[in-house]
C-alpha cells in the first residue's frame, strides 16, 4: 500500500461481472479525501455497479477496494448511500426516519438522538414537517428527508445514485446547494452518479467519464464550488465541453 | 363527495338502512316470521342482560381464537415470507387448504376435541390462522427491495431489520387479514354454537328458532350484526393506534 497518503478510495485492478457479462475489467482508480466526484457515462455502462462496489453491496470478482486504508469486505460504517428511489419507510414520520440511523448505530440515548435530529431538521428547514409521514410530503421534501437521514451520522463518504433525477429544476437546484453545503461542512468525500451534465459541473470537482469496460476519462472542473457559478458563461461552456466528450463516438 | 365518503363509512347509517329494509320486508310479507324492527328492538332492550351474556360468550370464543391465531400465525407467516425453502414446502398445502370452507372441519374437530369450547375455538383458529399466515407472507413479499437495501446501507442487524422494517411493513396486512376472517368466524360460530353449549349468540338464535319465537330470533340476528360492527370498530381503533400511516 504505497503512496496511499491522500487517496481515500483506491480501486486495485477491480474486475466485476454479472455472470459472463464483464462490467468492470481491471479497473484502478484513486479518489482524494474530501473531494467530490461526478460519475457520468451512458446508460448501462456500469455506473451504479461501480457505486455499489464501493458501498460494499457488491464484491469484486478480482482485485480489491480500499477506503481509508481498509479493504472493503462489506458495508462500511461511515459510508452513506443515497438511493435514487430514496427508500423512505411509509410508517416512519420525518423525525423517526432521520433518527433511525442513530438508533441502528446505538449512537446514544433516545433523548440525545432526538436533539441531534431536531437540530439537523432545523438546519434543513424540515422542522415543521417533523411529524409527517412520507406520503404527506412533496418530492423535494422527501428528498431532503432522505438527505437528512444520511447526513445525521456525519459520514465521511457520501455515495449518491442519481440523487436529483426525479425533481423539477427549481427543487433540483435547492437540493444541489444543500448537498454541496454539507459535503463541504462534513469535509466528506463524495461520489455521485448523474445524467445531468449541468449537475456534474455544479457538484463535481472532478468529473469521471466512465466508458465500457471501466476505463475512465477524468476531467477537472474549475467551476466546482464557485460562487454564483450558474451566472457565468464559462460554466455553460464547461457543460458543452463535457457533453461533447460524453457524446464522443456516439451517433445521436 | 366527502359527505358521501363519510356516509359510506358510518356504521350507524348502515344499521339504519338495514332497519329500513327490514321494515319494508316486514310490511310487504305481513307474516309473523318477520317481526317489525321496532318490536324486536323493544324486545331486545327488555332482555338486554341475556343478550349481553350470549354475546359475551361468543365474543370470548372469537377473541381467544384471534389471539391464538396471531401468536401462531404471524411467526409462521413471517417465516414463510423470509425463507424461500419453507415457502416452497408449505405453500402448496396453504393453497389447498385456503379455499376450503373451514366450517366443514367442525365435525372433525368435535370428534377430536369433544363438543365443548375447545373444538369451537379451534374452528375459529382454523378459519383465521390461514388468512393471517397468507396476509403476513404477502405483506413481506410486497416489501420493496430498496427498503432492504436502505437497511443494509445503515448496517442494520437481522434483528433490527425485523424491528424497523419487516414488522411495521406487515402490520396493516394483519389488520386486513383479521377484517376478512372475523366475518367468517362469526358466521361459523353460528353453526358451532349449536352443540354442547347453552351460551353464545348462535345458540340463542337457533334455540329461538326451534321455539318458533321469531321476535327472539330476530333480536339474536340483530345482535350478531351489532357484534360484528363492534368487532370491526375495535379493529379500526387499534389499527389507528398501531398502524396509522396509511389512514
Ligand atoms: N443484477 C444484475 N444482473 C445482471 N445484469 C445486471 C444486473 N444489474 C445490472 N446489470 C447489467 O450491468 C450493466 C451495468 O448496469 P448498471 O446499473 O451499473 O448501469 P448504469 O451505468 O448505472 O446505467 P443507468 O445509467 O441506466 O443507471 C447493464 O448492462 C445492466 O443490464
Ligand atoms: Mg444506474
Amino acid at each position: 500500500m504505497s503512496n496511499a497518503e491522500d487517496s481515500f478510495i483506491r480501486l486495485d485492478d477491480v474486475t466485476f461481472s454479472y455472470r459472463e457479462k464483464i462490467i468492470l475489467n481491471k479497473v484502478s482508480l484513486k479518489l482524494k479525501k474530501g473531494d467530490s466526484y461526478a460519475v457520468i457515462g451512458k446508460s448501462g455502462v456500469g455506473k451504479s455497479t461501480l457505486l455499489h462496489l464501493i458501498a460494499g453491496f457488491l464484491k469484486p470478482n478480482a482485485g480489491s477496494i480500499y477506503i481509508d486504508q481498509q479493504e472493503i469486505k462489506s458495508v462500511r460504517k461511515n459510508t452513506a448511500f443515497l438511493f435514487q428511489e430514496l427508500g423512505l419507510f411509509p410508517w416512519q414520520k420525518v423525525v423517526q426516519a432521520v433518527g433511525m440511523p442513530l438508533h441502528l448505530n446505538k449512537a446514544g440515548k433516545a433523548s440525545e438522538i432526538q436533539n441531534r435530529v431536531l437540530s439537523l431538521l432545523k438546519e434543513l428547514d424540515l422542522e415543521h414537517l417533523k411529524n409527517k409521514y412520507p406520503r404527506e410530503l412533496s418530492g423535494g421534501e422527501q428528498q431532503r428527508v432522505a438527505l437528512a437521514r444520511i447526513l445525521i451520522t456525519n459520514p465521511d463518504l457520501i455515495l449518491m445514485d442519481e440523487p436529483t433525477s426525479s425533481l423539477d429544476a427549481m427543487t433540483k437546484e435547492q437540493i444541489q446547494q444543500l448537498i454541496l453545503k454539507y459535503q463541504q461542512k462534513l469535509k466528506a468525500t463524495m461520489l455521485f452518479i448523474t445524467h445531468d451534465i449541468e449537475e456534474a459541473v455544479y457538484l463535481g470537482k472532478h468529473i469521471l467519464l466512465l466508458k465500457p469496460g471501466g476505463t475512465f476519462q477524468v476531467i477537472e472542473n474549475s467551476f466546482y464550488s464557485v460562487p454564483r457559478a450558474r451566472e457565468q458563461l464559462g460554466y455553460y461552456e464547461q457543460c458543452i465541453e463535457i457533453r461533447k466528450l460524453l457524446m464522443d463516438g456516439e451517433t445521436i | 363527495m366527502k359527505l358521501l365518503k363519510r356516509f359510506s363509512k358510518s356504521q350507524l347509517l348502515g344499521f339504519l338502512s338495514f332497519l329500513i329494509l327490514w321494515e319494508a320486508v316486514h310490511l310487504l310479507l305481513r307474516t309473523h316470521t318477520v317481526p317489525s324492527p321496532w318490536e324486536t328492538i323493544v324486545y331486545s332492550i327488555s332482555r338486554i342482560d341475556k343478550l349481553a351474556l350470549h354475546s359475551l360468550a361468543s365474543l370470548l370464543r372469537i377473541l381467544t381464537g384471534i389471539g391464538i391465531s396471531m401468536v401462531i400465525g404471524i411467526p409462521i407467516g413471517i417465516y414463510l415470507g423470509v425463507s424461500q425453502k419453507f415457502g416452497y414446502l408449505f405453500s402448496p398445502f396453504l393453497y389447498f387448504i385456503y379455499p376450503i370452507p373451514k366450517i366443514a372441519f367442525l365435525p372433525v374437530f368435535m370428534l377430536l376435541f369433544g363438543l365443548g369450547d375447545t373444538s369451537k375455538v379451534i374452528l375459529i383458529i382454523w378459519i383465521i390462522i390461514f388468512q393471517i399466515i397468507i396476509s403476513v407472507r404477502d405483506g413481506i413479499a410486497q416489501i420493496p427491495k430498496i427498503q432492504y437495501k436502505v437497511m443494509d446501507s445503515f448496517q442494520a442487524s437481522a434483528f433490527q431489520k425485523y424491528r424497523f422494517l419487516i414488522i411495521p411493513a406487515i402490520l396493516p396486512h394483519i389488520f386486513t387479514g383479521l377484517r376478512i376472517s372475523i366475518g367468517i368466524s362469526l358466521a361459523s360460530l353460528f353453526f358451532a354454537e349449536n352443540y354442547a353449549t347453552v351460551y353464545g349468540i348462535g345458540y340463542y338464535i337457533i334455540s329461538a328458532w326451534t321455539k318458533m319465537n321469531y321476535v327472539e330470533m330476530f333480536s339474536g340476528i340483530m345482535t350478531i350484526g351489532i357484534l360484528g360492527v363492534i368487532l370491526y370498530q375495535i379493529l379500526d381503533e387499534i389499527e389507528l393506534k398501531v398502524a396509522p400511516w396509511n389512514k
